[in-house]
């Protein structure tokens, strides 16, 4: 059987015109998809069945079992932390907020450790942006700051920006100019028209720069900021006020560096400013196909994006103290509940030693470091392939993913049904 | 679950019931002639009218969102705990969706209308709406910008473009034909608006007049229940009347037998005279005058209320204008082919001259047009003020007193630059009963689908409020406004003495509107290239699925 | 009127304790400060669970000071919108020390953690240790942070000082870190040590740093030098990027 128009499980672009081969209930061939997608979409190793640690070991069990314990832990826990959210659906994402809020724990997504610094620096001076289709049809500069998504987007350039071609942008990339700046020249600044060397840790200088001269001050500006020469400055401002639709990209290169939500606000500010000459966006590049849309679910039910704390019965939300990271760093939670993400392979170091101290529970349909350190394992089918559901792209145009073939496990919302029902029992409302 | 609610003074000026004391009753979530052993509500004397129905107010979607995101600042005013029934509240002019449902019920409201969807993102309006609790709803699709229209309109191809919005109103599940600012959208594109009913939009070749003839015909066509809902060009520019009047104007030959054919929203935005903002003047007469001797269009005032709100609207350019003399944080977002939007925090202050003109438009607009059956009482939520300001604003309207104390604090321009001071009309139960439930209800054609009444067969959407409607205190009609003493909703009691005591879904309304099948065929070959050029997604992913929409009532239009 | 509170125990798990402040204090007596309820994660628990409570003499809330005898390093919101009074903490102290507050005097003998004094509104702190990130800062969203009050720190303050100040005053005897003076739009922040960055996007106040700027704005304009407190500082005008008007004072600006 063929399916077409299938919804990419992947990155935050979230192709939706891949071509899936299935037979006798499995993916045989994915088309149009990029590499990362394929593999994606062609399956992993998957955790066989719920599992649950005794004497230090995992040993397989029934899903009651292991909802039964997952609830005692959650139930029993003063500050319990609930993770992940990356790669499910956004009715999974509800039921999870509705859980934390039930439990007084903390919520939180991969955001934190991502784009934390975009949504801080939307709410200190907005942000001007659009769809990627708006892209497509009208941008005559894009540019890319600290992202390569070359890798980490695959399919990016030659569907919404350098390579595509769309109503007003005929003659594809031809008609266009592409900037990148960036660290080092990664595989995006080698296919770019220019490449803008930066010191490292000087994206807050440069962006300043740029906008001084924007604003007319170019005398006042050093003859070289951030590794870019003044003059190299200057013709970038004349270019980006010459464009007639310019777009600015930004990634982890931006986010994660010295002065991070100020970078980012910083950026957005030069495209603001930018709108007073002539069409400019911003849209940051998010990285997995769903962690947006836990943001906007997160918005919706508790006005807050990420990082928000049940604790007192009502959101308090503050990041660099309610995100994950920030928790786990200082030790603060005495359980976790991690789902649809791996932290253990990506958490800095003092933070993994918390998630080995306290108990722990992961939600997943695949087996990773994480579940080395799980006192409680809960496999699940693979959203995007074996459960349906919305997901947001990084421009916040949201999607329904396809269910391709039959799970062999129950979905992350059923899960978190599940749990939360015991929960309800537990504490005997 | 039946009901009898003995003892109110009912005001249901759609069955043409004016305070007069008499029994209700309910059964199975309509209002009977019959019950058999119903729960009895004494309503002792009380005002009991329709559930309220606010025709446009933005509760759901991505600009909502994006709002709440922008402003943790507003979110942790008004946070209330968790408790037994009810989830979490936060925010006051962007409140999540849970706030946004107990906040209406607890004022007695029932029905709200999210005015402003985009195609594109009209699945996340209808999440929203999953998540919005006791109320009923329905959202506007935006698709006066969309490119597919202004190119059917300009090659005078009414036929497909009558398809293509019967096809829209399916992929939105959508209630109607939304306008914001037509062209304006598209010219925002280049960083540029149209400033005139006959400016040229840029590449299109097509004027906003065009537009909105061509889309005011093709509402008529498929008999849709609402008119063209309007946000008219020029929002917020002193000197926009004649712009808003020649708007009114242009579609004065479109017929309809059974009501407006033109709904222009926020009107307060669209009455300014003068040339600058030194001399920004209210035009409120002018607009009233029009609206008076013309039965084709109906409008809310979008009533501004001092103090801190959010701006938010797809007039994407307009928010920018806003942004470039605040300079406060300032959102974007442009929908490829569709529309765009734009959000920024806003003060309306007493003690600045605009301000306090566009707090007196909004008022004058109600009481100067004489008939309410003309006028929804609506803030544009958050855009004039938060919804939870109507009991303040109805306050205003009914006592004269109270606008002159209100008078005593604001800008004195308001002497001179408005006309306020000199009306001395004060709206009665009845005008405000029409203005919050029967005009809105009439107006969205929701009447004959058993809202905004309460005849035999219509839902039983009742408020109880506890105030004798003798009471002429101008402040504890605001109170008990503020606080229903019963909400029911569908039947069911859902607010008791101000709290809620049940948390039902609420259901959405959308059109689903016949149309010949072979013109059909033809419009969507024509889309499907627009999908394959232009659009960044898929058609097949492109229509919103039934699973958004769990609780549907679908009205069926025929040519 | 003295209240001494004694921890009882270490807490990793913070207690959130904004009820911890004169104005919840005064005129009660043992047993009503014991009662007083606090936070421990998602639990209530009453103060007498967690402290030792002594209590010496009655008054107002004026003359309410209360002493923390220990360490209160997990114990967040301390003194948090205190209008009047004093507190003391012998130890370090968490997160959001002094937030909103507009009135009376907070001592920390020791460190205090992030968002000490945040939109702070009127009173002084004083922070004999150092300072965490965002003293004196707004929270997200917020257009103002610290409006009015002083806030010294003897130590050294993490990054972004004053993001958002307003008004008011903040004395750093030490060095601050990354983007002290943020968004600054009015009052005064006085750097003894270094500072990296400073006043970026400043609408106006004064930040003076007597110390150096280890990395220095390309959007300031050098203004000439004038003499504060004895010594010859070179002036800043700025963040002209935004058209700011605030100055920036310093003794000697790094060179890359």
């Amino acid at each position: 059987m063929i399916i077409t128009d299938v919804l990419c499980p992947f990155c935050g672009d979230l192709c939706d015109d891949i071509i899936v081969e299935v037979e006798n209930n499995k993916i045989i061939e994915v088309k149009e998809a990029c590499e990362t997608g394929v593999s994606k979409m062609m399956g992993h190793e998957r955790i066989a069945a719920p599992m649950i640690r005794e004497n230090g070991k995992l040993r397989e069990t029934t899903y009651e079992e292991a909802i039964n314990k997952a609830a005692k832990i959650l139930v029993n826990s003063l500050r319990p932390l609930i993770y992940g959210w990356g790669s499910t659906t956004c009715e999974a994402d509800e039921k999870g907020i509705e859980l934390a809020e039930k439990l007084g724990a903390i919520i939180d997504n991969t955001t934190s450790v991502c784009h934390a610094p975009s949504v801080l620096a939307l709410q200190n001076v907005g942000l001007p942006s659009c769809t990627l289709g708006q892209i497509k049809n009208r941008a005559d500069l894009i540019i890319y700051w600290g992202s390569n998504q070359a890798e980490a987007h695959p399919r990016h350039m030659s569907k919404y920006t350098s390579f595509s071609k769309g109503l007003f942008t005929k003659e594809g990339r031809k008609g266009k100019h592409v900037l990148v700046f960036d660290v080092r020249k990664t595989t995006t600044a080698e296919v770019a028209d220019d490449f803008i060397q930066l010191d490292p840790g000087e994206d807050y200088r440069v962006l300043s720069a740029l906008r001084m001269i924007l604003a007319g001050g170019e005398d006042i500006v050093p003859s070289c900021v951030g590794g870019v020469p003044k003059e190299k400055l200057i013709e970038i401002v004349d270019r980006m006020k010459s464009s007639r639709f310019g777009v600015l990209f930004f990634g982890m290169g931006l986010t994660q560096s010295r002065g991070k939500p100020y970078n980012v606000a910083n950026a957005i500010s030069l495209v603001r400013e930018l709108n007073a000459h002539t069409k400019f966006a911003v849209i940051p590049m998010r990285g997995h196909f769903n962690v947006t849309g836990f943001n906007q679910v997160c918005a919706w039910a508790t006005g807050f994006a990420f990082a928000v704390d049940f604790a007192r019965g009502q959101p308090w939300y503050n990041p660099g103290e309610t995100s994950s990271v920030d928790v786990l760093n200082r030790g603060e939670c005495d359980s976790a509940l991690i789902i649809a993400s791996d932290p253990a392979a990506h958490f800095p170091r003092k933070c993994v030693e918390h998630l080995k101290k306290i108990p722990l529970i992961q939600i997943d349909p695949c087996p990773g470091p994480t579940t080395e350190l799980a006192d409680v394992v809960i496999p699940v089918a693979i959203t995007g392939i074996e459960v349906e559901g919305t997901a947001y792209r990084m421009d916040g145009v949201p999607l329904r993913l396809r269910k391709i073939i039959e799970p062999s496990h129950l979905s992350d919302e059923e899960i978190l049904s599940r749990i939360l029902d015991k929960v309800r029992e537990l504490r005997g409302d | 679950m039946e009901l009898l609610i003995k003892n109110g003074i009912i005001y249901d000026p759609l069955n043409r019931i004016g305070g007069e004391k008499m029994d209700i009753l309910v059964k199975d979530g309509k209002i009977v002639s019959r019950v058999k052993n119903p729960k009895v509500i004494d309503a002792g004397g009380r005002l009991v009218m329709p559930g309220g129905v606010d025709m446009h107010t933005h509760i759901a979607g991505g600009k909502i969102n994006v709002g709440r995101m922008l402003r943790p600042e507003d979110g942790r005013r008004g946070i209330e705990p968790r408790r037994k029934l009810t989830r979490v509240c936060t925010g006051y002019s962007v409140p999540n969706t849970f706030a946004t449902g107990y906040r209406y019920a607890k004022m007695g409201y029932t029905t709200t209308f999210e005015p402003a969807m985009p195609p594109l993102l009209a699945r996340h309006t209808h999440e929203e709406f999953r998540a919005i609790p006791m109320v009923d709803k329905g959202g506007i699709p935006l698709l006066d910008n969309h490119w597919l229209i202004m190119e059917y309109i300009k090659s005078g191809d009414m036929d497909k473009l009558t398809a293509f919005i019967a096809w829209m109103m399916n992929a939105t599940k959508g209630y109607g034909i939304k306008i914001v600012n037509p062209g304006g959208a598209e010219a925002w594109g280049w960083g540029k608006n149209v400033k005139s009913l006959d400016d040229i939009v840029p590449n299109f070749d097509i004027t906003p007049a065009e537009i909105i003839h061509g889309l005011a015909e093709a509402n008529e066509r498929l008999n849709l229940p609402h008119s063209i809902h309007i946000h008219c060009n020029n929002l917020g520019h002193p000197g926009n009347y004649d712009t808003t009047l020649a708007t009114f104007d242009l579609v004065k030959d479109v017929a309809s037998e059974k009501r407006q054919v033109m709904h222009a929203t926020h009107v307060q935005y669209h009455s300014y005279g003068g040339s600058t903002w030194a001399d920004m003047d209210s035009k409120a007469d002018e607009i009233a005058k029009y609206i008076n001797s013309h039965d084709h269009v109906t409008i809310d005032p979008g009533q501004v209320m001092f103090g801190d709100t959010t701006t938010m609207t797809a007039d994407g350019p307009m928010e920018h204008e806003l942004h470039m003399m605040s300079k406060r944080k300032w959102t974007n977002k442009d929908v490829e082919l569709e529309t765009g939007s734009g959000i920024i925090p806003v003060f309306y202050s007493r003690k600045v001259s605009i301000n306090s003109i566009q707090w007196a438009i909004g008022l004058e607009l109600a009481l100067l047009i004489k008939s309410p059956w003309k006028t929804a009482l609506t803030t544009d939520h958050p855009n004039g003020a938060p919804f939870t300001r109507y009991p303040e604003i109805i306050s205003l309207l009914m006592s004269e007193k109270r606008r002159e104390e209100a008078l005593r604090n604001v800008h004195d321009a308001i002497n001179k630059r408005a006309i306020i001071a000199s009306i001395d009309r004060e709206l009665n139960w009845e005008d405000i009963t029409i203005m919050t439930r029967a005009a809105p209800s009439k107006i969205l054609g929701l009447d004959k689908y058993g809202k905004g009444q309460l005849g035999i067969g219509a839902d039983a959407d009742i408020s109880i409020y506890d105030i004798s409607p003798e009471e002429e205190d101008p402040r504890k009609i605001q109170s008990a406004l503020s606080h229903a003493k019963y909400t029911i909703k569908g039947g069911e009691i859902v607010v008791k003495d101000g709290e809620i005591v049940a948390v039902p879904e609420g259901r959405t309304y959308w059109v689903n509107p016949e149309f010949d099948g072979e013109t059909t065929k033809d419009m969507l070959d024509d889309l499907a290239v627009k999908f394959k050029e232009y659009y960044s997604v898929n058609l097949a992913n492109y229509p919103v699925q039934d699973a958004y929409v769990p609780h549907p009532v679908e009205i069926k239009t025929k040519v | 009127m003295l209240v001494k509170l004694t921890p009882k125990k270490a807490f990793r798990i913070p207690v959130e304790a904004e009820n911890i402040k004169p104005d919840n204090f005064a005129g009660k007596g043992k047993s009503g400060i014991e009662s007083i309820t606090v936070c421990h994660g998602n639990k209530e628990v009453i103060l007498g669970s967690l402290f030792d409570v002594e209590v010496k003499g009655v008054g107002n809330e004026k003359e309410t000071k209360i002493l923390i005898d220990g360490d209160a390093s997990r114990i967040k919101r301390i003194g948090e919108r205190m209008t009047s009074g004093e507190i003391t903490i012998n130890g370090n102290v968490d997160m959001h020390c002094g937030a909103l507050m507009s009135g009376g005097k907070i001592i920390v003998n020791g460190d205090a953690d992030a968002w000490a004094g945040r939109e702070m509104r009127g009173g002084e702190i004083m922070v004999e240790g150092n300072a965490g990130h965002y003293l004196g800062a707004g929270y997200w969203g917020v257009e103002k942070g610290l409006r009015c009050g002083i806030i010294r720190v003897k130590g050294n303050a993490g990054d972004y000082v004053g993001e958002h100040m307003a008004g008011g005053e903040i004395v750093v005897q030490g060095s601050a870190g990354l983007l002290p003076g943020l968004n600054m739009s009015g009052g005064k922040i006085m750097i003894e040590g270094d500072a990296i960055l400073p006043c970026g996007e400043m609408k106006k106040g004064i930040m003076i740093i007597k110390g150096k700027i280890l990395e220095m704005l390309p959007s300031f304009r050098f203004d000439g030098t004038e003499v504060i407190d004895s010594i010859e500082l070179k002036k800043f005008t700025g963040d002209l990027a935004i058209g700011g008007s605030g100055t920036l004072y310093a003794n000697f600006v790094s060179e890359e």
